[in-house]
């Protein structure tokens, strides 16, 4: 009987300190005065991780383009931070640091120097798991990996 | 053991008195704890709530200055005066529509609001442009503010309906992102959807390279000069790949769908290369209409640099040439591992015409082209007529702050907030240690632009 209380003792001590250092320790690295480079690379990586190369890229120009449509945010921080815009951001996925070399960092690079394979598209969804209605009632544009992208 | 024996035993050893107090305890932490956790919930709510509370009210404040200004801008007699008036409201309008982007209330619900409060600030910045040149407000553009001091009149009214609703109590902070949406529903409804004026001022500038516009609209909507010849098919635009991987015989060219979307309707082609990896392609974009190079981007993986910027320079220049591009200039480049991305633009008898642009992606390890955009050159390509200066050079040099050491002069034709193009002298100057480009109107003497030069590891930006 000693036993099951000491395990039971130490069991529940754990559950608490781990539970608590989980959920009050910042899981991933904060993202403080990182530039803009790097703030579009993450919310690639957020949203487009999977995807082929043009597919990241286009991810970026959509994000690009929304700070030049007058219906958006005009800063890329304002467009990537605008509050449900994106689910890598709902949930906390574009804080995951990433590489220098990564792919998702040159496809930030290409969006920022000019590349839109979507030519000018300021929406994007996946249509396995889109939720909303609404977003098919845009004008779709083309299709790259798993995203339809639209005006 | 059944679920009914299991739950007896369990039942028989809570009956120990020991074993009884450990659960006790057991149960007690979580409950700390969970109140803890709940406690730290709620806090963070409510700073959330806070955040958009905020966000909300400066909102309301500002539409409601955005509201009086406009009508203030009416009176006022002076070009002076409502050339600061206009400024005003021009910034309060962006201060409005930051605001809004900061609610949680779904995008296309604000979008109109957005759009209209862009609008107000777009139209104000340009008419103030024109007052502080001594020039008064037209009958038309009269009755533009008018107008869109109607409509802000009418969004300043829906959004206090709705702080009143949510001061009374009706609206909680919580529930704003469900209760709040009908309000701007109702709002963005009641905006206009058509644009005003199409200059994109407001947005946030970053470093880029010289004129380059590749998201702005005014290069989307303008008519498209450089779009010339006629519409070629799936095939003859195929062949027209396979020419640009001619030195590849691995490379296979594959149809990848067409962008039917106005402005600039392509055909989209997929190259992959059979000694490489399949996830190395190259997706190139070919205009319908003449069959030019649009677009490529090619992902293929780089080494470490063998050859320098000029030789790249050279090679980007060949490519150009033997794509039908002639008279490029290379402007400015920006080197970024071992890629180098360098711009050109059309030059027509020692007049740099920077909106023709073009953007060539070269791999610094075996100089191959690694991506191309030609989006500038396209929308405004044309054989300009280019008037005879009307201010000599000797006066224009007259016309730059004493102060700026001048290192070179050209001519050169920029692009405009407006969609227009200027003729200008391009003088290089040195103040204070920062390089600047200053543009004089040749024209009417106008300082047009200045631009500072920002000399980076990669490359040479401007700002």
């Amino acid at each position: 009987m000693k036993r099951v209380k000491i395990l039971s003792i130490v069991l529940a001590a754990a559950f608490v300190i781990i539970s608590t250092i989980f959920y009050n320790s910042p899981f991933y690295a904060e993202g403080n005065g990182i530039g803009e480079e790097q703030m579009l690379a993450r919310a690639i990586n957020g949203e487009a991780r999977g995807e082929p190369y043009e597919g990241q890229v286009a991810v970026g120009a959509v994000i690009l383009n929304r700070t030049r449509d007058a219906a958006f945010p005009k800063s890329i921080a304002g467009v990537i931070y605008q509050p449900g815009a994106f689910t890598a951001v709902s949930d906390g996925q574009i804080n995951v640091p990433i590489e220098s070399n990564s792919s998702v960092v040159r496809a930030a690079r290409d969006a920022l120097n000019g590349w839109d394979p979507t030519n000018g598209c300021i929406y994007y969804w996946n249509p396995a798991t889109a939720t909303s209605n609404w977003i098919w009632s845009r004008q779709i544009v083309t299709k790259i990996g798993k995203h339809n992208f639209a005006k | 053991m059944g679920l009914r024996e299991k739950l007896l035993d369990f039942k028989q050893r809570l009956s120990d008195r020991k074993m009884y107090s450990v659960v006790i305890i057991a149960i007690a932490i979580v409950a700390i704890w969970g109140i803890y956790q709940y406690k730290r919930a709620a806090d963070l709510t409510q700073h959330i709530n806070n955040q958009y509370n905020r966000a909300f009210y400066d909102m309301v404040g500002y539409v409601n200055n955005v509201d009086v200004l406009l009508i203030k801008s009416l009176i006022s007699a002076s070009p002076a005066k409502t050339a600061s008036t206009l400024q005003e409201a021009w910034r309060q309008a962006n201060l409005a529509q930051e605001n809004l982007g900061q609610l949680p209330v779904s995008q296309q619900v604000l979008a109109n609001t957005s759009k209209f409060l862009t609008q107000v600030g777009d139209l104000s910045y340009s008419l103030n442009n024109q007052n502080m040149q001594g020039k008064a407000l037209t009958e038309e553009q009269y009755k533009t503010i008018e107008k869109l001091y109607g409509y802000a009149s009418t969004l300043g009214k829906s959004l206090n309906e709705l702080q009143t609703q949510i001061n009374s109590g009706r609206i909680k902070w919580g529930e704003l992102a469900q209760k709040g949406t009908p309000f701007f529903k109702k709002a963005s409804a009641q905006m206009p959807s058509k644009q005003f004026e199409n200059i994109d001022k407001t947005f946030q500038d970053y470093p880029t390279l010289i004129y380059d516009g590749p998201f702005s609209d005014h290069l989307a909507k303008a008519e498209l000069k450089g779009l010339t010849g006629d519409v070629i098919s799936v095939e003859e635009g195929k062949k027209r790949v396979m020419k640009l991987f001619n030195g590849n015989k691995s490379a296979v060219v594959e149809e990848n769908g067409k962008n039917d979307s106005p402005p600039i309707k392509t055909y989209s082609y997929k190259v992959t290369f059979e000694n490489a990896d399949k996830n190395q392609t190259a997706i190139v974009d070919i205009t319908q209409k003449g069959g030019h190079l649009y677009q490529m981007l090619y992902n293929k993986p780089v080494a470490n640099a063998k050859i320098d910027v000029d030789q790249a320079k050279a090679m980007g220049k060949k490519f150009l040439d033997e794509n039908g591009y002639k008279n490029m200039k290379d402007t400015y480049y920006l080197k970024e591992d071992s890629t180098a991305v360098i711009n050109y633009a059309y030059e027509q008898n020692g007049v740099v015409a920077y909106p023709d642009l073009i953007k060539v992606k070269i791999s610094l390890d075996d100089g191959e082209v690694l991506g191309f955009e030609s989006r500038g050159y396209i929308s405004s390509h044309s054989e300009r007529k280019i008037p005879k200066p009307k201010i000599s050079e000797k006066e224009a040099r007259k016309l730059i702050n004493p102060k700026v050491k001048i290192l070179s002069s050209g001519f050169a034709i920029i692009p405009t907030e407006y969609k227009t193009e200027i003729y200008t002298y391009e003088f290089k100057g040195k103040l204070n240690g920062r390089d600047f480009l200053i543009y004089i109107n040749a024209e009417t003497g106008r300082e047009e632009n200045v631009l500072m030069i920002l000399e980076t590891p990669g490359g040479i930006l401007t700002i």
